[in-house]
């Protein structure tokens, strides 16, 4: 007898017991769409905050800022001496060539007026390099240069909502601001940057970008600080390389202990941050598979519930079939091919209702969502692998034993 | 050809092991010969059903010899036995066990299925038997659709399509009322006029007065034997 009929006798078996089919591929639908939908979701989490990283200068950055130690720790020497100085920048440069970029940073509330609108809002006086380090992109005119800051020159440059709030729709480059009565020329006018954690959320991640104000640092110390003064208030550093990470962050930390003599600054290390996330990530990647593997699980229990409630009348079945001549083979490949289309047609629907799911999910919460090829083979193939062994395994007893012994089986 | 269809020498069977042990079947001598009627009785117990699934090859003796067309059984692979099953035996049931979900007509195809008889032959055989039984306007419906003696036809039916060399028949009458159960009868000898060989299991005293030989079992042996005059 020819496979293509045992096949055809496994097709004709599974219509004649459409209930008992339709319950089996139920499981491992079930299965598979929890199982993908779990992963979907821990890997959106991952997605985003990468997204976040990525769009903003990436994982490489560091920075320094200014803080006032304990106030105990000091003697009258050290307090006069507190803060984060221009030479400590320059010093890094020099030393720590695990840090490609160095960008001295001053920042603090001016008066600030446009024609006839005026505000209290901060400046920051900064380095041209900062506009490659956090991804910072031009809509109008441009960033100032070194030659900005080799010649001090009062020229500013906008964020998109405060571009907004001085001049409204009218295109603010050529036009004057003045700073604490300073008057500076806009040069430029940045792009507006958008980072939402979840979908039509109305809180932007990067709205401090959209409101920067910034000037050459070299100009703002000559209009706006006194003379002598080289205080600033934060560094903004970048990574050469991944690897260069712990020894620079080190050397960093030597550097600024030797020179302050007290730990009046703190760090922010994006790195840091990232591997700390995926500690956390991955415990809650492991309770969240924990759950995809139990629903999938439950899924095969389901399957194997069905097959044992139908297991006397498939023993007798399979009694009956060997009575009238089906070799052991013939029996399973019967089977077979009944596991291999519940599970076939389990595992695709189960992925379509898992994506859909994922999806569902994503716009009822507005949190992202991803879905790779290799999460979805995963749920797939272990869907299949259930399916096949909670679906075979009354076949393979069946299909060994007497038809005599068969027959009987109560 | 020459010889028994069937030759039993010394079968036995033995269930469970040790002190547990229950010896079915004490060793039982019998021959067959084509074209005979024989019908096997005896009290619950005696071991006729064992006897009966033995020699329908459904069940393995722990002992003794069983050739089967000069054939010996128990040197044969699972694989030829099966082919046995579907070729050389009709076997029909006290509970007709036909699949409660299969038409009849797919039911009495199922032996020419492992058969490996194609499927229009297959069609055109079974619809035959069936008509032979009387039930080909019943092909297309469910055994649980049609009473005890039509389903005990169809398994009839379905004992006969692959023209075997031998009908076996275990308590066939068992769960038939009287009526039905001469009209069982009344197949069974058509068939032995037609020269098919049938061994028939039962307590059914009216089978044992047509059959050709009466063999009773008492015990797991042969207590006696009586051949109808010629």
């Amino acid at each position: 007898m020819s496979p293509a009929e045992l096949v055809r006798e496994g097709f004709v078996e599974m219509r004649e017991h459409l209930g008992r089919t339709v319950l089996q591929t139920l499981g491992v639908i079930l299965g598979v769409a929890s199982v993908v939908a779990t992963l979907g979701m821990t890997a959106g989490q991952e997605a985003a905050r990468d997204a976040y990283f990525r769009s903003s200068g990436g994982t490489l950055l560091m920075g320094v800022y200014s803080q006032p130690p304990a106030e105990t720790e000091l003697t009258a020497r050290q307090r006069a001496q507190t803060g984060l100085k221009l030479s400590d920048a320059a010093e890094i440069r020099r030393t720590i060539p695990g840090f490609d970029q160095v960008v001295a940073e001053i920042s603090g509330p001016h008066q600030v007026r446009a024609g006839a609108t005026e505000m209290t809002e901060r400046i920051t006086a900064i380095e041209p390099e900062f506009q490659q380090m956090r991804d910072l992109e031009i809509a109008r005119g441009r960033f100032f240069t070194s030659y900005d800051m080799a010649t001090r020159a009062p020229v500013i440059v906008l964020g998109s909502t405060r571009a907004r709030e001085l001049f409204g729709t009218a295109n603010p480059v050529g036009k004057a601001v003045s700073v604490d009565n300073v008057r500076y020329t806009v040069i430029g006018v940045m792009r507006e940057k958008v980072f939402k954690w979840r979908e039509n959320s109305s809180y932007n991640a990067y709205e401090w970008m959209n409101r920067l104000m910034m000037v050459p640092i070299t100009s703002y110390e000559q209009r706006h600080m006194k003379a002598g003064d080289d205080k600033i208030d934060e560094l903004n550093l970048r990574l050469a390389s991944a690897e260069s990470h712990d020894e620079a962050k080190k050397a960093l930390e030597r550097l600024l202990r030797a020179r302050h003599g007290v730990v009046d600054y703190g760090i922010w290390d994006r790195k840091e941050r990232l591997d700390q996330g995926e500690r956390e990530g991955r415990i809650y990647n492991l309770t969240f598979l924990a759950c995809g593997v139990i629903s999938l699980l439950v899924g095969g229990i389901v399957i194997t519930n069905i097959m044992l409630a139908s297991f006397t009348e498939r023993m007798r079945e399979v009694g009956v079939r060997k009575a009238l001549g089906a070799t052991g083979p013939q029996v399973f490949l019967q089977f077979l091919v009944e596991s291999l289309v519940v599970t076939v047609l389990g595992g695709t629907v189960g992925l379509a209702l898992g994506i859909g799911f994922t999806w569902g999910i994503t716009k009822l919460l507005m949190v992202q969502m991803a879905l790779t090829p290799a999460m979805v083979s995963a749920a797939v193939g272990a869907a299949g692998i259930v399916g096949l062994i909670f679906g075979l395994y009354p076949a393979v007893r069946a299909s060994r034993l007497d038809p005599a012994v068969a027959l009987r089986y109560e | 050809m020459s010889g028994s269809l069937i030759e039993l020498q010394s079968i036995q069977k033995v269930y469970g092991e040790g002190d547990l042990a229950v010896e079915a079947l004490r060793g039982i001598d019998l021959s067959v010969e084509r074209g005979q009627y024989v019908a096997i009785m005896g009290p619950s117990g005696s071991g006729k059903s064992t006897l009966m699934h033995i020699l329908g090859l459904l069940d393995t003796p722990t002992g003794g010899s069983y050739r089967l067309d000069g054939e010996e059984v128990a040197a044969l692979s699972r694989r030829r036995l099966a082919h046995l099953r579907s070729r050389s035996i009709g076997f029909i049931f006290q509970n007709f066990n036909l699949l409660p979900r299969a038409s009849l007509l797919r039911n009495v195809e199922l032996p020419l299925l492992y058969a490996g008889v194609g499927r229009g032959e297959r069609r055109r055989r079974a619809r035959a038997a069936l008509e032979l039984v009387g039930l080909l306007n019943r092909q297309r419906h469910r055994p649980n659709e049609l009473s005890g003696g039509q389903r005990q036809r169809a398994a009839i039916a379905r004992a006969l399509v692959g023209e075997p060399a031998v009908v076996m028949a275990d308590e066939p009458t068992g769960n038939l009322d009287q009526v039905t159960g001469l009209e069982i009868l009344d197949i069974f000898d058509e068939l032995h006029r037609s020269g098919q060989t049938l061994l028939v299991v039962t307590h059914d005293q009216g089978v044992a007065t047509r059959a050709q030989r009466v063999v009773t079992l008492v015990d797991g042996l042969i207590q006696s034997e009586r051949r109808a005059a010629a």
